[in-house]
């Protein structure tokens, strides 16, 4: 899975959100790192929606212009949880072996 | 027109590039995010939004409807190698024409009405050994995007393999160099397998649900 793809994913994990909420979500999860531009969120969304990771939850009209809500599906959630496992069993293994302190730290 | 309509109307410019069944169903959506992302006295679509509004409307328009079974994926990849095969044979022809032709020119006991007909013949393989490369990729990309229609067009250069294939036997038979036999066997046979991967009921499905959403776009 892309990183892209999976701080997507996450920043629907918890609510559902808009576009322009995914963009800020997404930069504020990754520290600023990743900045979503609307071509490659839209590309995405449009794949998870066809994948049925993702659906729409409701559309809004705000200021005259449609605001439309995503959320994660069951198989979303699903794939979620198990990507971010195997993130997590990756990044232990690699910290492990940098230094055997610092995997302790790892929940 | 004030800044932000010139700004809109650059973004759907760009948004006119997407398949029109996503454009109606999310274009007021994404230019509303674009403004909404946009600086405040932007005016102009920047390079870097251009650039990801293209790039986002290829990859969708390159990708497949939906993402293609094992047995398609597997008939893909043999294509690939049937091109490669095919350019290998295609690079050979190439290395070895001028040899080849001296060879023919000066056979004893052709007439020079014979001559001429195996150098025309030697051309024509050599322009076709290129021409099937092409084929193939064309084909592996069309059958990976879910055309149907491709399945058929490949059935066509499956029968056209098989006819050069027999006539090769026929006229040559065991004194064709074995190189020949050997790669022409070979893209036969990589032919025949993906021509059963692109039939089977797994693809067969595929293909079927492949087409609703190419009409609709």
């Amino acid at each position: 899975m892309q990183e892209a793809t999976f701080l997507i994913l996450t920043a629907l994990a918890d609510s559902s959100q808009h576009g322009y909420g995914i963009i800020a979500d997404v930069r504020q999860i990754s520290g600023g790192r990743v900045k979503l531009r609307a071509g490659t969120l839209y590309t995405a969304l449009d794949r998870l929606r066809t994948d049925g990771l993702v659906e729409v939850d409701r559309e809004e009209i705000v200021e005259g212009r449609l605001r439309r809500y995503y959320r994660l599906t069951p198989t979303g959630t699903t794939v979620l949880a198990e990507e971010a496992v195997r993130l997590r069993a990756n990044a232990a293994a690699a910290l492990r072996r940098l230094d055997p302190g610092l995997a302790g730290g790892m929940a | 027109m004030n800044g932000q309509d010139r700004l809109e109307r650059g973004y759907r410019r760009l948004l006119a590039w997407y398949p029109r069944s996503f454009r109606r169903d999310s274009e007021d959506e994404i230019v509303a995010v674009l403004l909404a992302t946009a600086e405040e006295d932007q005016q102009r679509v920047r390079l870097t939004e251009a650039a990801d509004l293209i790039r986002g409307a290829l990859r969708m328009r390159l990708r497949p409807a939906c993402p293609p079974p094992r047995s398609v994926r597997g008939a893909v990849r043999l294509m690939c190698a049937g091109a490669g095969v095919q350019l290998a044979a295609a690079i050979t022809m190439m290395v070895t024409a001028a040899t080849v032709r001296a060879a023919v020119a000066s056979q004893p006991g052709l007439a020079a009405v014979q001559r001429s007909q195996e150098l025309s013949l030697l051309t024509f393989r050599e322009i076709g050994a290129v021409l099937a490369v092409g084929v193939w990729l064309l084909t592996a990309w069309a059958i990976s995007q879910g055309r149907d229609v491709a399945r058929f067009s490949f059935s066509s250069f499956f029968v056209l393999i098989t006819l050069t294939v027999l006539i090769g036997l026929a006229q040559h038979g065991a004194s064709d160099a074995a190189a020949d036999m050997i790669a022409g066997a070979a893209v036969w046979l990589i032919a025949l397998a993906a021509m059963v991967l692109i039939f089977t009921r797994q693809s067969n499905r595929y293909y079927r649900q492949a087409v609703q959403p190419a009409l609709n776009s």
